[in-house]
Parts: C-alpha cells; structure tokens; sequence
C-alpha cells in the first residue's frame, strides 16, 4: 500500500493549519488539522481492507459477428460443442468482460487495465457489490490468433485518493481467433446430411473406434459403464463410420508473411469443413510443429482452434505424419518442405494436392491464389 | 531553467465541482453568519455557481483570448475595490480581505479548467472560512468546520474515482459512511483530548482592515465601569472614584481568543487623592495601526515567550485598547493609535461593535523565584514621585501596613509584597454588594477600619497606598479579569462583571509586575502559558492564573508544537492496527482433518525432497505431470497428488494412518 502526493499535500495542510492554530490561536484550525490527519489514518485502515478482499479477471463475454463471418452459414447443431460463449472469426468484435469481485462484502474503489489483444482496457468504479462488478470493452475487428491478456492491473485504494496498491498479474489467453472458411467444392457429399445432423462430432458412427472421457453433451447411452467405474470416471464409447474419409492437412511451417499464414489457414479450415462435413476426419500438421491430436480429427471447433494458432504452435516432439488417405499442401513456395513431404507421401500412394499461395509452384496437383478472401 | 509545475488533468467529475463549489458555499455563509457581512458572500455564491456551471460546460476548450480579458479586468475590480474598501471605507470597510477573497473565488469559477483550479478555489474558500473562524465564538461553528471538512472529503472522493475511471459517485455507503464517522470521531475526539500548543506567534493578526480614523476632535464617551472619562475619548482623562460604585451587569463586553488567559489591562493610574485615582502623565506617543516589536521598548527581566491575543468587542466603548501587559506588537484597525506613559494604549475613537484587533504580548518570567531575585536600581524617587506618593494614607493604615511586614526582611521585596496581599486577602471580605462611603469618611480608611468589606477597587488602592507607604513603587491598574474561559473553543467571554483592579508593584530588573489583593485571586496575578488540554474539563478546575504547565511552556517553542499531534497520530495508527489484528484473528477458519494436515505436510515433503517447488499457478496434477523422471519420490508424488486432489475436490482427506504408510515410503 503506497501513499500518493494527494496523501502529502494532506499532511502537509494538516501540518500548515496546525501551525497556524498554534501561532494565531484560531483553535478551529486544530480541529481542521486532526480531521486531516484522521481522514488519513482512516483512510489507511479502509485501504487495506480494501486490497485484502479484492479479486480482479477478465472474459470473453460476447462475440459480434463480422460481415464475413461464416458463423451465419454453419448449421445450428455445430454450436453445441462450440467454444463458449462463441467462437470467434477473422473480422469479428469481441466484447471483453472486465471483472471485479469482491469477498465479504461490498468494497471499492478500484480499478482495473489490462493490454488485450494489443489494446488497452480499464474500468473502474466506486463500489463493487457483493455480486461482483463488471464493464463490457468491444474489441475489434480482430485478426486471427490467439488474444492474450497482458500486464492484467489491479489498482485499489481508499474514497479519499490518499493510498494505492497496484496488482499486477499476467491474464493469459482469453480467446483464439479462428480463420475464415468456406467451401471450396460445390459437391454436395452424400452423407451430408446425416454427418451434420449424427455425426457432428468425433465418436459418432456404428464401428467402435475406442473409448474416451466422457464430454459435456455425449448421450448417456454411450458411457461405458464397467470402465467407468474402474477408472473413476466417466468413459464413453467412440465409434466411426465405416469408409472414413480421413484427409490430412498439411502447412508450411514458416510462412513468410502474416498475411500469408492467415490465408493459408484460411485454405486449410476451408479444406476441414468441407471434409468434416461430409462425414469424414482430418489430420492437421505441419513440419516441425505440433499436430492436431488424432482424437480431434472430427471436430472442426479443435481444427479451427489449431488452426487459429497457426503458426505460433509448440514443437513437435514425435515427427510423424498423421495418417491419412488423402493428403492436401498449403504452401506459399515451392520446392520447401511442403512439397517433399506431399512428394514423399505420394510415393507411398497417398491421394496429394495442394494450395499454394501466390506465384511458387509445387510438384503435385495444386491450385494458385492471392491474399484476397474468398479465394 | 524554467521551474513548471507538472500538468494538471482537466477536471471531468462534475460532483468534484459541486462539492468545491459547495465548500466555497459553506465558506461563504459561515463568514455571513460570523463576520456579518452579507451582501458579497451572497453575490459571490450565486457568481460561482454560475460559474463553475460555465467551466464544467468549456472544461476541454480553449481559453479564449476575450475570456482571458474581462476576468483579468473583473479581478483588477476586485482588487480596486479592495483597495477602495480598505482605505477608505468606501463600502463601509466591513471585511474587505474577505469579501475580495470571495469575489476572487467567483470570478475565477468562470476559469476553472483543471484539478488544479479547483483546489485553489478550494484553498481560498478555506482562507474565507479562517477569516469567519476568527469571529466565531461558539460551538456552532464546529458544524461549518465539519461541513467544510465533508466538501473536501466528497472533492477528494470524487476526483479520485472519475480518475479510476468510474464516472459516477458511488461507493459502499456503510463503509464510506463508517470512514467519515471515523474520521468526524478521531478528529474531534484529538482536538478534545490533545493539547492545543501555542507556538510563537508571527505577529498580531490582521481581521479588519484599519479604516481612516485618526485622533481628532472630541467624541461621544460611553461609561466605561469603574472609570470616569473626562473629555478625552481615549480616556486619558479619566479617574477612578471609590467614593460610589455602580452594578456592573452580565453583559458581555468583548470576546478574547488568546494563547494564555491574563487580566487585559486598560488604564493605569498612578495619583490617589481624596478617593479619586488620575493619571498624572499625560504624555503620549503615537503609532501606525500596526506597531511592530522594534517600534516598543523591550519587555524587562525574563521571558517565557509571548502569546497573541485576538479581541472582538461586542459592546461600543471607550477607545481604550485591552491587552495583556507587557504588549510586544500590536494590530488596531484605525489609522491612528497611541501609547501612553504607562504602557496603555488608545484607540482615535470609541470601539465600535464588532471591532477585532489583535495582541502579541510578552510573558514574563513571574515565578515567585524569579522575582525574589530582584536586582538593580529601584524606580527613581525624584522622576517619578507619584509612584511613592500615600497620598492621605491615614497613620493607621501605615501602621496596619507594617504590622503585615513586621516578620518580613526589609530588602525582600517579593516577601513584603506578598506577606501584605496576602494579609489582606486573609483579612478583608470580598464583596460587589457594599453601600455608598459615607460623606466625609475616606474610602480606604472605611475599608479598612469600619466596615472590612470591599470591592476590588478598595483592595487595589489599600494595597498600593500602603505598599508606597513601605517604599514600594506601586500603581494602580485597571481593566478586565481574564473572564469565563472555554477550554474547547480556547477563548474567552468578558462581561461587564469582570471588571477589574489592582495593583502594579515595581520589581528592579523585572518592572511593573502585577499584584492582585483582592480575595479569591490569585496575589500573583501573572500570567502563565495553561494547561491546554481543550476538553478535559480539569482545565476548569484550576485558575487560570496560576495553572503552569510545563509541557504547554515549552509547546511555546514551536518545533513541540507537532509534538501532541504525532503522539495522537501514532496512537491513532496502533489502535487501527490493533482492531485489524484483533479482527483478523476473530475471523472463522474452517476446522481441518488431522489427516488433511498430515497429508499436506508430506506433500511439502515431497516437494522438498525433489528440490521443485509447486509454482503458484501450478494445479499438483501440472506440478505431478512436469515431473519426467521416475523413481520412488515420483511415484509417490503422483499418488500424494491424487490424494491431495481428492481431497481439495471431493472432500474426501485420508486418515492419518493412510498417510504415515505414505509417509514411510519417502527414500
């Protein structure tokens, strides 16, 4: 807890209105000083208190969709395993929730900033209730990646202005921004329909695949009861459709630009929503970095979150490829390591095209596009 | 180099506004309540409301060039007015610091931009608010001190919150409440309890401004009690005669706000003939209204230090300045004023009501030790005759006189003094209800011999007469006792009753010290610094003559004065300290299982024993999973972990038993 000027300037009324009174015998001037100097000491006491029950945070509270977002375009019953409160696009706003609160009891002043995404947030207020005080900031339209809460402050102090105590503290990550997708064929896959209505999410089918935790949403019908209770938890059955397409992507490890990699994600999640949709799964990787768990091949919410982090991802640790049936490049250049690895694949009969963006040229089927979004 | 002050931010929060035009408000009606001027301080509100409405709506515009202009020429007004009003009267001369201080205040809320102007308008509301606290003489105004006090803690509230951000005015009402009350309770509990010291004082101070009265002419010459003016209005000319007295009544005279409660002097006399006191010196000198201490002769002997006084007359009166003897510098707001031969001092004309001025006097060292230390030359006998002269002292009462003395050394002074003042206070009833002297018959001699009873003029005169008869210079001075003192406000209220006399023996080497025959004063009749301490009402009990306090003598120095404050301060501090601790102490915990204990000491153990600790933010199943090692400490940490989270989640802690055979598995 530190003093600020205004508790000097205080003390030093105090003192200049006490040694007024001594040599003018204007005793109010007394009185004046120790109301002062008791406001400061009182001051002190309610500071403390203050800082001692005070817990600040921040959260997404609402997205608002851009012009191109494909949010409007997705079928409904995709939103149920969505991220909450809802994904986030390219070009979306997101309403940044700063929160307050407090233990036992109402308390404030107190303020808090943060730096998120880039921009600079604050809110403060005299009194935060028991139930918590919260102010919405909008931020956007917000590009894709990862939105990180940094230098997250929590300023506090007492009604007069005398003391304050400043907590810093990281924030973390409070959302991922994922590309924008559309379709890139205008083939309607027989088994649309019924993946966008039974098999929206990994685990639906009739051939067992295995068995996983069980996740908010899975039916009860699925919980494998006797490994369930032997592990401790709940398990659930996974199944997969019989033929399941699985179609690998696979990006460039270092695209040159930003713009680049947005576009390159923007391909990719394209490619995943077109394969997902029609019922099958994709494997997600690129060299050198850390692929999408094979578990989430079906989930387009995990592809898309992989991909909104592209290409700021740990290290791969393995340095496998995922499997695949058929395997699509997205690249800006030919001749790297994009195009070894399709060629490579295709030498061991995998199905391979790719995407490159701009003027580079690779040795497999491919298609050519700009930066401009829809392709 | 140019020495700027950093940038002040423009001030958004209107409350702030409100809260210092409210303060400005509160100022301004205390001085119309107090200084009883009224015309300005209600223009002067109704000016800055407008005002500040005015800035608040152009806070983030420029300052325009013609804006710029008229208020510098609306201040130059009010500084001619100033001027006008001081010097000559020319609005009746009523407070003119003060009333240019508000208007000041309300032209400059036309330009009030910044924090930084609002404080200084809040500082010179503060300055309108001292001003009407010098008149204040009640406990009232403790309500406007507090009121004042309240604006500046909702200035201080509302600026600080609008720049956190929060742009309304809302705290937690119980506890900013509770804060308040605090503060209100604390402060005036301090000004209660703690000494209020007396430094030493910069000078008299200046509340009304002199106005262009000088000595001339003759004027009308209310009755002052005890004294018979002649023409004189200063009252050079005036007498005291014992042969009759009137009934002197409850009505309050003057108030005195003073450093240390004395008798406040008026006249002094030093011929006694045929029951009639006259001052025989009429020679006089004439001062400026304010007269500096290098303008007086310096104080003899000794001194403690000096205190101000501040005198509010209440009731018109003859132009006789009170104050306690000896005075080291002086403020009178006339053009004119003069010294007499006695140290007394003069106004030009009578006092009128509500007329203030201000003393700073000299507190000599009057103890009873100091004065037995008498040295150097006596008064001279040849110069100043009238001060040996008994006048028609009858024989006897010489007599009685010696016969008080006879066990006394003749060169101990203080010792003769004292032994006949306090023989007579011994001796004689004290009594204001006595007849008239008979015709023919002395009045000291009546006193004396015939009826044993007498007022404080009888006592004063026996007792000079007869210390002149022992050939001691003595006189007689006369004016006000010290009054009904209130030990909270520090001040007093002089009444008609409280006139008084008695008796100025000369001491060598410590001059005219003040002697006080008259039963139930104090025959020392000095001065001394009292016990401060404004509400314990013990202060009551002592006269206020004789108390001495050496704490408050030495708070006279002025680097003590803090002193009290600090000690209240710290005090202040341990006592929330201690309700903090206490309440901190008093605080429920949740009751822990013998198991839980046992098993978060062996995880702490096991945190030791692999040298990594748990980082904060770490969960124990994080903390669990960077651990790529194996070995026993890791599996024993894996199940330690699962333990630990079963039962921070569950609720489910093992018994102390589970955990010693955990335990026991530590390498």
């Amino acid at each position: 807890m530190l003093p600020r000027p205004r508790l000097l300037g205080a003390l030093f009324l105090g003192g200049a209105l006490f040694t007024y009174g001594a040599t003018s015998e204007v005793a109010w001037l007394f009185l004046f000083a120790y109301l002062i100097w008791a406001a400061a000491i009182a001051s002190y006491a309610y500071a403390l208190w203050n800082a001692a029950g005070m817990r600040s945070g921040l959260r997404l509270a609402a997205v608002e969709p851009g012009e191109n977002s494909p949010v409007h375009d997705l079928p409904e019953a995709l939103f149920r395993d969505a991220p909450l409160p809802a994904p986030i696009f390219e070009g979306d706003s997101a309403r940044i929730e700063l929160v307050l609160e407090t233990a036992g009891g109402q308390r404030g002043p107190a303020r808090i900033a943060a730096s998120v995404g880039g921009c600079e947030l604050e809110a403060g207020t005299g009194l935060v209730p028991v139930s918590g005080w919260r102010a919405e900031r909008t931020l956007g339209p917000l590009r894709r990646g990862s939105i990180e809460a940094t230098a997250l402050l929590l300023e506090v102090g007492d009604p007069f202005g005398f003391f304050r105590q400043r907590q810093r503290r990281g924030g973390g990550e409070v959302a991922a921004v994922m590309p924008l997708f559309t379709s890139l064929t205008e083939e309607v896959h027989v088994r649309e329909v019924e993946s966008v209505l039974t098999a929206t999410r990994p685990g639906h089918g009739n051939e067992l695949y295995g068995v996983r935790e069980y996740r908010s949403g899975d039916p009860l019908r699925r919980i494998h009861w006797k490994t369930s209770a032997r592990r401790g938890e709940l398990v659930v059955r996974e199944f997969e459709p019989p033929g399941l397409r699985v179609v690998g992507l696979l990006l460039e490890r270092d695209p040159p630009f930003d713009e680049v990699a947005d576009q390159l994600a923007r391909l990719a999640a394209s490619e995943a929503w077109d394969c997902i949709r029609s019922g099958g799964r994709v494997t997600v990787w690129a060299p050198g970095l850390e692929p999408l768990p094979m578990t989430e091949g079906r989930s387009l919410w995990a592809v898309l979150d992989w991909l909104a982090r592209y290409p700021a991802l740990p290290p791969d640790k393995v340095g496998i490829a995922p499997p695949a049936n058929e395997v699509v490049g997205f690249c800006s250049r030919g001749g790297g390591d994009v195009d070894a690895e399709l060629g490579r694949l295709r030498g061991r009969g995998v199905e391979v095209r790719g995407w490159v963006v701009g003027d580079g040229h690779l040795e497999v089927p491919h298609r050519r596009t700009g930066l401009a979004w829809p392709p | 180099m140019r020495l700027r002050l950093p940038a002040s931010p423009v001030e958004d929060s209107g409350y702030a506004r409100i809260f210092a035009l409210a303060a400005f408000a509160v100022a301004c009606l205390s001085l119309l309540a107090y200084g009883q001027t009224y015309q300005v301080p209600i223009v002067a509100v109704v000016l800055a409301a407008l005002g500040h409405r005015f800035s608040f709506a152009r806070r983030h515009g420029e300052r325009g060039f013609y804006r710029q202009v008229l208020i510098a020429g609306l201040m130059f007004a009010a500084i001619a007015y100033f001027v006008f009003d001081s010097i000559v009267g020319f609005f009746v001369g009523q407070l003119p610091q003060a009333n240019f201080v508000m208007l000041l205040v309300a032209i400059t809320s036309f330009d009030l931009k910044t924090r930084r102007n609002l404080y200084s308008s809040m500082w010179m509301s503060l300055a309108v608010i001292y001003l009407a606290a010098v008149f204040a003489w009640d406990y009232l105004f403790g309500g406007f001190v507090l009121a004042w006090f309240a604006c500046l803690a909702g200035f201080w509230a509302a600026s600080r919150l609008r720049q956190m951000g929060s742009f309304n005015l809302r705290l937690p009402a119980r506890l900013a409440a509770m804060v308040l009350a605090a503060t209100l309770f604390a402060g005036i509990v301090a000004f209660w309890l703690v000494p209020q010291p007396s430094a030493q004082p910069n000078g008299p101070l200046v509340i009304s401004l002199p106005n262009n009265v000088s000595f001339h002419g003759e004027l009308e010459n209310p009755a002052l009690p005890l004294v018979q003016f002649g023409s004189d209005p200063s009252g050079s000319n005036g007498s005291v005669d014992l042969h009759y007295r009137g009934r002197l009544s409850d009505d309050i005279v003057f108030y005195v706000r003073t450093g240390a409660p004395a008798y406040w002097r008026g006249l002094v006399f030093d011929s006694y003939r045929n029951g009639t006191w006259i001052a025989t010196d009429s020679a006089s000198k004439t001062y400026p209204s304010y007269v500096e201490a290098r303008q007086l002769p310096p104080a003899e002997g000794a001194q403690l230090g000096s205190f101000v006084q501040t005198f509010r007359i209440v009731r018109p009166g003859p132009g006789v300045i009170y104050a306690a003897a000896p005075v080291e510098s002086i403020y009178y707001p006339a053009a004119q004023i003069r010294r007499d031969a006695y140290g007394d001092w003069r106004a030009p004309a009578p006092h009128r009501a509500n007329t203030t001025y201000s003393v700073v006097s000299h507190l000599p060292d009057y103890t009873p030790g100091a004065l037995r230390g008498t040295t150097g030359p006596d008064i001279s006998r040849a110069h100043f005759p009238a001060y040996y002269d008994v006048g028609n002292l009858s024989a006897r009462a010489q007599a009685l006189a010696r016969s008080y003395v006879a066990n006394v050394e003749p060169g101990d002074r203080y010792g003769l003094v004292m032994a006949l003042t306090t023989g007579l206070q011994r001796d004689y009833a004290y009594s204001q209800q006595l007849g008239r002297v008979p015709p023919g018959t002395d009045p000291i001699d009546w006193f004396l011999f015939d009826v044993r009873v007498g007022y404080c003029e009888q006592f004063a005169t026996a007792e000079t007469l007869m210390l002149r008869s022992l050939g001691i210079p003595a006189r007689l001075a006369t004016g006000y006792a010290t009054g009904e003192y209130s030990p909270i406000l520090d001040q007093t209220i002089v009444r008609e009753h409280d006139a008084h006399a008695w008796v100025e023996a000369y001491f060598p080497g410590h001059g005219w010290v003040p002697i006080d025959p008259s039963p139930g004063y104090s025959a020392l009749a000095a001065t001394r610094f009292p016990d401060r301490w404004a509400a314990s009402g013990l202060a009551k009990l002592f006269p206020h003559l004789t108390v001495s306090a050496p704490g408050a003598v030495l708070g006279s120095l002025g680097a003590i004065a803090a002193g009290p404050a600090l000690v209240a301060l710290v005090a202040a501090l341990l006592v929330g300290l201690t309700w903090l601790w206490a309440r901190r102490r008093g605080l429920p915990r949740r009751a822990r299982s013998p198991g839980q204990v046992a098993l978060l000491q062996l995880y702490e153990k096991v945190q030791r024993r692999l040298g990594r600790r748990r980082a904060p933010e770490q969960t124990p199943l994080e903390y669990a999973a960077a651990s790529t090692a194996s070995g026993d400490v890791e599996e024993l940490l894996r199940e330690v972990t699962e333990a630990v989270n079963q039962g921070a989640y569950a609720n489910r802690w093992p018994e102390p038993e589970e955990v010693s055979q955990l335990e026991n598995r530590l390498p």
